[in-house]
This record gives structure tokens, sequence and C-alpha cells, in this order.
């Protein structure tokens, strides 16, 4: 399988405090990787490292093969073409409709084929009928629902999911992870990488899991491999649910 | 974006109208010369200068934009080139003006007098007075005594430097006076006025303003308690006119400036200001070089009457008459 | 009669209207950049820039006439223009004292706006200059109240009107030089009157800016 995006030793420090030390990924094409890990081991930081958000201090990140960097000037235009949810669902103070129209508007999209895309995104959502609303007034969920829509309504072929199930109900959760999983499906080079701290979650959806532990990843595995016969002690008690975070 | 068109058209429209509006304005203004008139605000307040200029503005095909300021203001106005001419009450300080070259003559027009205004009791007993020094004596005896008050300007304006003047011919120093009985108010002739009325005060006063006050029943309490008859000359107050040097600023209007000063002094603008009467009473009197009122019949006078009727120094006369005729003006 | 009659009422209503209205959308378009810049980018000194901007919220409008006075003058730098003693001299001088407090309101919106939204701007690959824009656009709310606020200092400022403008009847007589001159003369009814027509003017002007400001009609 070939990698779509790589870390090689990346690290990175906010003032004292270390969020990510020596970290190497890659995340394979077609792959669901989940990334686990207790508060504060550094895993939206990475996230945020693989987003081009946030340039590393050391480490290098490479998009299908090439050094990039997230302070240059084409970062934005790699970062269009991800998804990126982040953990805070924010919509811009504008219509439901006009919110997922950004979305496409930062991309470059052509002006007269926006709204045909957006409406039919909205029916899909199950929103078609609020689309004039402003999405502030929106619930949690419909609103994690747009957010989920506006990172992936241009198609990328990667998608950043962080903690997207904080602050939502079960019954929105599990709709999401559906779509999600709809998302998946689309092509086989589909990459995705979901940060999360809930281990069922990632039983469920992922197809390889890692474990962050204080800024640095203690064990990469396939998911039987991960839960089953951990290689790591920590990881053994992680899963084992002793690890109170 | 399509709202930011739209944005960007509204602002872009709101921009043009406004510019047009400003350009509009430019062009239409160059339609007529426009005379640019500094002068003291007692001159446009009084409504003389609203009764005066509209026939000079039609004589002459041409706008006067009056500009009402303190005359320290004015003057610098004129220093700095800003203005074509000047209407002021600054003696002194138009001494000085034309010093330093900045105006091209110097006139007398006219003059209004100063009141000294008190409760209409007159617990000073100014009514009595000798004079003005004898008046000014007569209030600061009863100030030191406890017994009235009087109200300075202490703005620095022409009647505050005409009342300092008075104390000083008298002697006394201001900044010595208790401040129990001799209050600076530093405002307008209006807003101590209004003081005065409070405080049972007295103060000097143009009469202008105080016939204003008190025709509009605003300060019932005070009257006029010396110079009602407007004969005492230190309580003059003497306007000039000077035309701003145009060979310092070459934009200023020479010809309008010229013929505005002519005019004044002319006997139909003296005429004009003499016949304006307010509040019951004629506010200015004109006296440029060589004027003789109407009243005291057309000219036909024997030298010695009209000199008698002048209300200027005989040196000054003199200079006037034996400068050519057309030209009445004066360098002091 | 000397003073405001009922027909210059108009015409000076126009005029402060005019004045202050093209000094409003001037120093806006200059303020809200400046403040967008200010507030949005890292710079060394930023925290100075910021206070001194705060500061000349109390900038006195005298001074910033007599800084436009003698700009202006015959005698000063850009004295050929004859500008002095007319309406644009008016909206330069009120231009400045617009300036600062624009510019400062803008700084506070956009700094508030949330972080998380920036964030998520960013993530969607907005350039620099459209996320700025975004979050001004965001700010809305803040950035129309730095208009208004603006509006409100100019509509009654009298100190620069009158040195730069001279209340010359007719040309540069607005609301407030005229409330000066009536209470000058003692009129203190009829100065009353004009600040009631100021303060109904200014209540106009805000209601319709209150109109942009919720319905983001512009």
């Amino acid at each position: 399988m070939t990698a779509s995006m790589e870390l090689h030793g990346v690290a990175k420090r906010y003032k004292e405090v270390a969020a990510v030390r020596d970290v190497s990924l890659a995340v394979r094409k077609g792959e669901i990787l989940g990334i686990l890990g207790p508060s504060g081991a550094g895993k939206s930081t990475l996230l945020r490292i693989v987003g081009l958000l946030e340039p590393p201090d050391s480490g290098t990140v490479k998009l299908d093969d090439r050094a990039v960097d997230a302070r240059s000037v084409e970062a934005p235009m790699l970062r269009r073409k991800m998804g990126i949810v982040l953990q805070k669902p924010v919509v811009l103070n504008r219509s439901v409709r006009n919110n997922l129209a950004y979305a496409l508007r930062i991309r470059g999209w052509d002006e007269a084929s926006i709204y045909m895309r957006v409406d039919e995104e909205l029916k899909r959502l199950g929103l078609g009928d609020r689309s004039n609303k402003n999405a502030r007034v929106l619930s949690g969920g419909e609103m994690q629902r747009l957010c989920f829509a506006r990172s992936t309504i241009h198609d990328p072929d990667v998608l950043l999911l962080d903690e997207f199930a904080a602050n939502l109900d079960p019954a929105n959760v599990s709709l999401l992870e559906q779509m999600i999983r709809q998302f998946a499906s689309r092509g086989s080079s589909k990459s995705i990488v979901l940060v999360t701290h809930n281990l069922f979650q990632a039983k469920r959806m992922c197809d390889r899991v890692a474990l962050m532990w204080d800024g640095e990843i203690i064990e990469i595995a396939a998911k039987h491999k991960f839960f089953e016969d951990p290689g790591d002690e920590r990881t053994a008690a992680f899963v084992r649910g002793e690890l109170v975070y | 974006m399509m709202n930011l068109g739209r944005k960007t058209v509204a602002v872009i429209v709101c921009a043009v109208v406004l510019i047009v509006g400003t350009m509009a304005y430019v062009f239409l203004r160059k339609d007529t010369p426009v005379l640019r008139l500094a002068t003291t605000t007692s001159t446009y307040d009084s409504g003389l200068l609203d009764y005066i200029l509209p026939e000079f503005e039609n004589l002459f095909e041409c706008e006067v934009d009056v500009i009402a300021v303190g005359s320290g203001q004015a003057m610098e106005m004129g220093k700095r080139g800003d203005v074509d001419i000047l209407l002021v009450h600054s003696p002194s300080a138009e001494l000085a003006f034309m010093d330093g070259g900045y105006g091209e003559s110097r006139t007398s027009v006219m003059y209004n007098n100063y009141v000294l205004v008190g409760p209409a009791s007159d617990p000073a007993g100014i009514d009595a007075s000798a004079n003005a020094t004898d008046a000014f004596q007569r209030i600061h005896n009863n100030g030191t005594a406890g017994l009235v008050q009087f109200v300075s300007r202490g703005d620095n304006s022409g009647t505050h430097n005409k009342e300092l003047s008075i104390w000083k011919s008298l002697d006394l120093n201001v900044s010595y006076f208790d401040d129990n009985w001799y209050l600076s108010a530093g405002q307008g002739m209006g807003a101590v006025l209004d003081m005065c009325e409070e405080l049972d005060a007295y103060t000097l006063s143009d009469d202008a303003t105080y016939y204003q006050r008190a025709s509009e029943n605003l300060v019932p309490n005070l009257a006029i308690t010396y110079n009602l008859e407007k004969t005492d000359a230190t309580l003059r107050n003497q306007y000039s006119v000077i035309p701003v040097n145009s060979t310092m600023w070459p934009h200023v209007d020479h010809t309008l400036a010229s013929a505005f000063k002519d005019w004044i002094v002319s006997e139909g603008g003296q005429d004009l200001i003499a016949s304006y009467e307010r509040f019951g009473q004629q506010l200015f009197y004109p006296n440029a070089p060589g004027y003789v009122p109407s009243t005291a019949s057309l000219g036909a006078l024997p030298d010695s009457l009209v000199d008698s009727a002048r209300s200027v120094p005989k040196g000054l006369a003199a200079i006037a008459l034996t400068t050519s005729p057309g030209i009445r003006c004066a360098r002091w | 009669m000397v003073g405001t009659t009922g027909l210059d009422l108009i015409e000076v209503t126009l005029l402060s209207l005019y004045v202050s209205g093209m000094a409003t959308i001037l120093g806006s378009a200059i303020g809200i950049p400046l403040g967008a810049l200010i507030g949005l980018k890292e710079f060394g000194g930023k925290g100075a820039v910021k206070t001194v901007t705060y500061t000349l919220y109390g900038f006195p409008p005298v001074l910033s006439g007599l800084f436009v006075y003698y700009l202006f003058s015959r005698a000063g730098p850009f004295g050929s223009l004859g500008v002095l003693f007319t309406p644009t001299a008016m909206i330069i001088a009120e231009t400045f004292l617009v300036i600062p407090l624009v510019t400062g309101i803008t700084i506070t919106s956009v700094v508030e706006v949330d972080k998380n939204i920036k964030d998520t701007v960013r993530a969607m690959g907005a350039s620099s200059r459209q996320s700025t824009l975004t979050i001004m656009r965001e700010a809305w709310v803040g950035l129309v109240m730095a208009c208004m606020i603006g509006f409100g200092r100019v509509i009654a400022e009298v100190g620069a009107a009158y040195l730069v403008g001279g209340n010359i009847d007719g040309k540069t007589k607005v609301l407030t030089t005229a409330i000066m001159l009536e209470t000058r003369m003692g009129h203190f009814e009829w100065a009353m009157a004009l600040g009631a027509v100021l303060l109904f003017v200014a209540l106009a002007v805000f209601f319709f800016l209150r109109l942009l400001q919720e319905k983001e009609l512009l």
C-alpha cells in the first residue's frame, strides 16, 4: 500500500511543553487511521501538523512523497485539497446554504456550479429545509453535520477529524460515523485520520490504530493486533481501560 | 464573491454620489468671485454685516464669506493669507499687523460703544461718575469694601483689553485684585452678562450685546449704569478695515478687497452703517476719514465744521485730506 | 435677522450630514483596514501601536482642526489648493478624528472573532487575504458599530468644524457651529431646537446603520 502522507521525526513545542516529540508516521491510501491517547498526549497537535495548520519545529511533513511547509504560499492550496473537521464545530454567521457555499468558494469553485452542488449536499444531509436559516441557530448535531459536509463537499482524498464526537449525543455520533464510512467508501484512495480518546469508536471505525503517549507514538498496528495483541505494556493497560485520563 | 460584489457596488455608488457632490459644490462656487472677510463676532452677531453686505454683493456681483472669530484669530488668518480683508477692533494688534507688512492699508470705519452694566439698583453709584476712569475707581472702592462684584471677560478679547487699559490708567494691577469681588470668567460677552445677572455684578460690555440680551428680557436685573448717552470717548471701540497684503499673498483678491475697503468708507457705505438700527438703537457710528454724517447735510459745510463732525483725531483727518481725495485711507 | 432661519436649517442640516458622512466613510475606509491589519497580523510593537491608537480616542478636536488649518493655510504646505474654509477642509479635519476610533474598535472586533473560526477558515484553505475578509465579515456588527461611533463623534464635533470651516453662512455652517453661534447670541431656545435636529439626524443615521448591522444589507 502506498502512503498518502508521511511524517518524519516531527517535533513541536509550545513554550516549555513538548506537545509532540519525534513522531514518524505514514497514512496509507484507503485506510482509516485512528489516533488514540489520553488528553494532552499531543493528538490534536499532531493532526494540526498533518493538516498543514502548523509547521513542526523539526522534522518533515510529506504529501505524496513531497516535503511541504505549512508556512509556504502553497500551503493554502494543499489544505484546500484536504478536509479538516476540528473538535469544536463553528459556523460562519450566515445562512446554512452560504456556509456550505463558502467552503466551495474558498476552494475556487466556479460560482455557477457552487449552489447546485450545495443544494444537493444539503438535501443529502437532511438540512434542505433549513438552508436559508442562519447556521448559528442549528443544534449541535446539525452543526457538526454541516461542518462535516463543509470538509467533504469537494471530495478530498484526505480527511482529518479531531474528536468530532465530543459534545454529541449517541444518535448524532452514530449518524456521523455512518457519514464517515460513506465517505470512505466513495473511493479506494481516501485516507482518513481519526483522532479520538474513545476506544470503542476506534474499534468501530478504524483499520489501523496508533496510541499516542506524552507526545510520542508508542504503538501503531492493525486494529486486531492493537486491541487483541498489543506490543506495549501501556497499550495493553489502555485497551483494558485501566488508564484513567 | 457575489455578496461582496454587491457590497462593493453599493460603496462605490455612495462614494461617487459624495464625490460628485463635492465637485458640484466646487464648480458651483466658482461662478461668482468670493471675498473672504475675517471679522470679530461683534459685527457679525449684531446683525450689521447681514444688513450692509447684500448691497456690496449686488454692487460688485460677488459673494462675501464672513468668518467671525476672535480679533486675534482674525489677525492670524490675515497674516497667513487665508482671508482677503479684515474688519477688526484691536488698535495695538492692528499696528503690529501693519508694521509686519501684512496689511495694505488700515482705515478707520466706525466705532461702537462700551457701557458699564450692573445691577439696576447701582449699589456702587456708578451713575454719578464723571468719566470711565472715575466709574472704575468706584467699582474698585466698593469691590475691595466687599459691597459689589465685577466680572471680567478674562479672555484677552478686545473688550477685556479695553477693561485692562482702564484699570491700568488708574495705576491698578488686576493681578492683585481679590477674587472675592473681581471674577475673571474667560467667557464670551453674552455668557458674562448672564453671570452678572445671576451674581448682581458689574461688567464692561459692548452696548450691542447688552441691548440684545435686554431686548429678549434675559437680564432683567441689569441696567446700563454708565455711558448710557455714549458720550465717553474712552469707551469707544474703533473698527478698522485692512485689506491683506496681496503682494505677499498673490491669491488674495486685491481688486475685490480694495473695492470693499473703498465701498465701506464711501459715503454710501457709511450711511448704510449709520442707518442700521437694532433694539431701537443705532449701534455703529461710522467715522471713516472724510465722512460727514448725512444728517449734518451734504459736504457743503466749511472744513472746520467737517472736522468737528468727524470722530477722528485732527491729525489723522489732516493726513486723509492731504492724500488724494479718491483714496480714503490712512496708514497709522 | 442673524442666525439660522427655517430655510437655512435644511441647508445646514444637509451640510452636517455631508461633512460627517464623508468623514465617516473616509475614516472608515482607512480605519477598518488599518484596524484589521493591526488586529490580525503579528508584528513587533503591536501592543504599543494598540495603546497609541486607544490613546488617540482622546485626540482633541480643536487640535485636529489646528493641524489641518496649518496644512491648508495659504502659508502652509497645501495652501495653494484653496481648501481652507470649505466643507472639504472640515471633512479632512473630521476624518482625522474618525480614524483612531474606527481603527481601535476594528482591532477589538476582529480580535474578538472566535479563534476557532479563524482556524476553521484556514483549515478550509483560505488564503490570508480570504481569511482576513471572512473574519471582517464575521466582525460585521463591530465594524458597523465602529462607523456609528465615528459618525457620532463628528456630527457632534464643533471645535475643528469652526476652525477650518469658519462657520460661513450657506457654505460651511453646520449644525454644531450654528448651535454655538446661537448660544453665543443668547438664543438658547433656538440653540436647543438645533440640538434636537442634530439628535434627530443622528438617530436617523443610526437607525439606518442598525439596519445594516442586523440585516447585513451591505
